[in-house]
């Protein structure tokens, strides 16, 4: 079965050295889906592309923009996430902010990501915990626990860049286990309905429209507010 | 078809002189607006609701109430009254009131409202909206067909032996309208009753405004209200126009420009590509909105917004005297060609409801049937009563 991989890059310049770390992270993942049987398929989404249409959308009310709507729909229908930013005064990129600002509050529940993020220098690092890891958590995604920092001097030869594929391959490890867990569970042992969302198996996945088969019926809507 | 115009009621300075009118002056103006929309002939003033600067009309009934003493035709309404913060029984007996004063000329459209703080304002929870808004609805739907309600909801003071006064005229409850943007689940509440449903796509484009369209209409159909092309539905629009369309857009440009909703954002080209906003010729105009017909099928009522932005009331009522002369009878003409006989053309009307007699389905609380009682029954509605509703 085909993994779905999301690939959010928030490199601001061409080349990018967030694009290059998204793209080595991308590789390892590849690579550690394929190593447990399941192929994968790719999407990069490069954010600065996207840049305009987000402010257009982000000053005007939600106006859904066709470019903006379809990276939802590929991040919302991926099994895994990998995303990149720079570093910008002490946090993730301004742009990287507003791509998922965008997104509703339940959009991604229960979606495994990855982090990773670029700077000038390695006292920027925390940027990942402290910025990135509560942003993902606030989505209910699943951060997973190693977070890819690469510092501009890790790009070179060095123990710095050891390390950092060393790290690559361990993230690149957790996400893929949890792209290829199936989360299904003996019908009748959990819950079942709304309160089982965040669960992958159960995620009826993606409001891809208004799905007349996912509705809440109206009587169930009404039920308890009858007012007898 | 019903063509009519409806405001936000914003202050907003016109950027040409740089002033404001004041609270009272724009108020008068929509005053002036509405009855000059029922001088050149359209069929509906709406109103909004609004509890914040820079919006004036917070107080709806009395707005229409007075329009209502001063025209004759024109069908009053909301776009929206807040059904999730107001108390369901004092909009029973405030649009009830109206109704009788209109001569029926009253439906309203429901609505959660689009201001955050409003909620707090008046004692409600944000986060219970969708909720408010079903529960409301359905105490307001009884207190408007049943003589006494007892009731116990989750967010209201409960209710012993009440009666709501007046009784709606004729006893026949207005039309209702279901205004929602977004949220399947007002699309959903709509059909369930056979109410209508009004999409506010002035800032939406027509692949959504499709979607949301159509989902209401399977429901409509789902609920053995009819078939699902011969659901209700009401869109919202904006337009500018001049004779000659590089004039349209050169005058209006600053006001989009300036413009509270859409200012300091996308470009006016962006916007008009996207939503329905056209600045341009009444052709522009004509040949723009007779495309929402194959985006969301025949529908029955057409609602613009004309006087927002700082837009002079001088220009506001060129613009309706545009509209109503070019514009509407060039609509209307080709959205009744290409209306199948079947279809309704106009929503109903306080005439049509009064001629179904009390037996009718709106007169029902709950008038919904679903497709299994249907065929355990072999009935095809009306067979949920009040009664036993009670």
């Amino acid at each position: 079965m085909t993994r779905r991989l999301a690939v959010i890059s928030a490199g601001v310049g061409t080349p990018s050295s967030s694009r290059l770390l998204a793209d080595r992270i991308t590789d390892a993942v590849r690579s550690q889906v394929g190593a447990r049987g399941e192929d994968v398929r790719v999407d990069v989404i490069e954010v600065r592309e996207l840049a305009a249409s987000l402010a257009t959308m982000t000053t005007a009310a939600g106006l859904p923009i066709a470019e903006v709507e379809h990276a939802h729909d590929i991040v919302r229908t991926a099994d895994g996430v990998v995303a990149v930013t720079p570093v910008f005064s002490a946090s993730y990129a301004g742009i990287f902010k507003m791509f998922w600002d965008t997104f509703q509050p339940d959009d991604l529940d229960g979606i495994p990501v990855l982090i990773g993020a670029t700077a000038g220098t390695p006292r920027h690092s925390l940027v990942l915990d402290h910025a990135m890891r509560p942003l993902f958590t606030y989505f209910r995604m699943r951060v997973v626990p190693t977070g890819v920092f690469a510092a501009t001097e890790d790009f070179g030869a060095g123990a710095g860049g050891e390390q950092l594929t060393r790290r690559i391959v361990r993230a690149a490890t957790e996400l893929a286990g949890l792209m290829v867990t199936t989360a299904d569970a003996v019908e009748g042992f959990v819950p079942t309905g709304p309160a089982a969302h965040g669960n992958r198996g159960a995620r009826s996945n993606v409001r891809d429209g208004y799905d007349i088969s996912s509705i809440t019926p109206f009587t169930h809507l009404l039920a308890g507010h009858d007012g007898n | 078809m019903q063509f009519g115009v409806f405001t936000i009621g914003d202050v907003t300075p016109d950027p040409a002189t740089g002033r404001a009118p004041t609270e009272h002056e724009r108020i008068l103006s929509m005053m002036a607006i509405a009855e000059h929309a029922e001088e050149v002939g359209l069929d509906v003033f709406a109103t909004g609701e609004h509890h914040n600067p820079p919006f004036v009309p917070s107080s709806p009934t009395t707005m229409l109430g007075y329009l209502a003493g001063r025209t004759k035709n024109i069908v009053l309404s909301t776009s929206t009254t807040l059904i999730t913060t107001n108390d369901p029984v004092k909009i029973a007996e405030d649009y009830a009131m109206l109704q009788h004063l209109a001569g029926g000329r009253v439906d309203l459209m429901m609505g959660r409202g689009n201001t955050g703080p409003v909620y707090p304002w008046f004692g409600k929870d944000i986060r219970q909206g969708i909720p408010l808004a079903i529960e409301n609805y359905h105490l307001l739907r009884r207190l408007w067909r049943e003589p006494v309600v007892d009731w116990k909801g989750e967010f209201r003071t409960p209710l012993r032996g009440y009666t709501s006064t007046p009784a709606p005229l004729d006893d026949t409850p207005p039309f209702v309208w279901h205004g929602s943007i977004r949220s399947p689940e007002i699309a959903e509440q709509a059909a369930f009753y056979g109410d209508g449903f009004f999409h506010n796509n002035i800032f939406w484009d027509k692949g959504h405004v499709a979607q949301m369209v159509d989902f209401y209409r399977q429901r409509f159909e789902h609920y053995g209200h009819g078939r699902a092309d011969q659901a209700i539905v009401g869109l919202g629009g904006q337009v500018f126009m001049r004779r000659n369309s590089q004039d349209a857009v050169r005058e209006f440009r600053p006001y989009f420009d300036n413009a509270p909703v859409y200012g300091h954002g996308p470009s006016l080209e962006e916007y008009m590509n996207l939503t329905p906003l056209t600045a341009g010729s009444p052709q522009q105009v004509i040949e723009k909105y007779l495309t929402y017909a194959d985006v969301v099928g025949d529908y029955q009522r057409q609602l613009f917004l004309m006087d927002h932005a700082g837009l002079p009331l001088t220009t506001v009522l060129e613009q309706i005297d545009l509209l109503a002369e070019e514009v509407v009878p060039v609509l209307r003409r080709e959205f009744e060609a290409r209306r199948p006989a079947d279809v309704p053309s106009d929503p109903p009307t306080h005439a049509s409801l009064v001629a179904q007699g009390p037996e009718g389905r709106h007169h029902l609380v709950q008038p919904a049937t679903l497709p299994e009682d249907r065929t355990a029954t072999g009935h095809t509605g009306a067979e949920t009563t009040t009664r036993e509703n009670a």
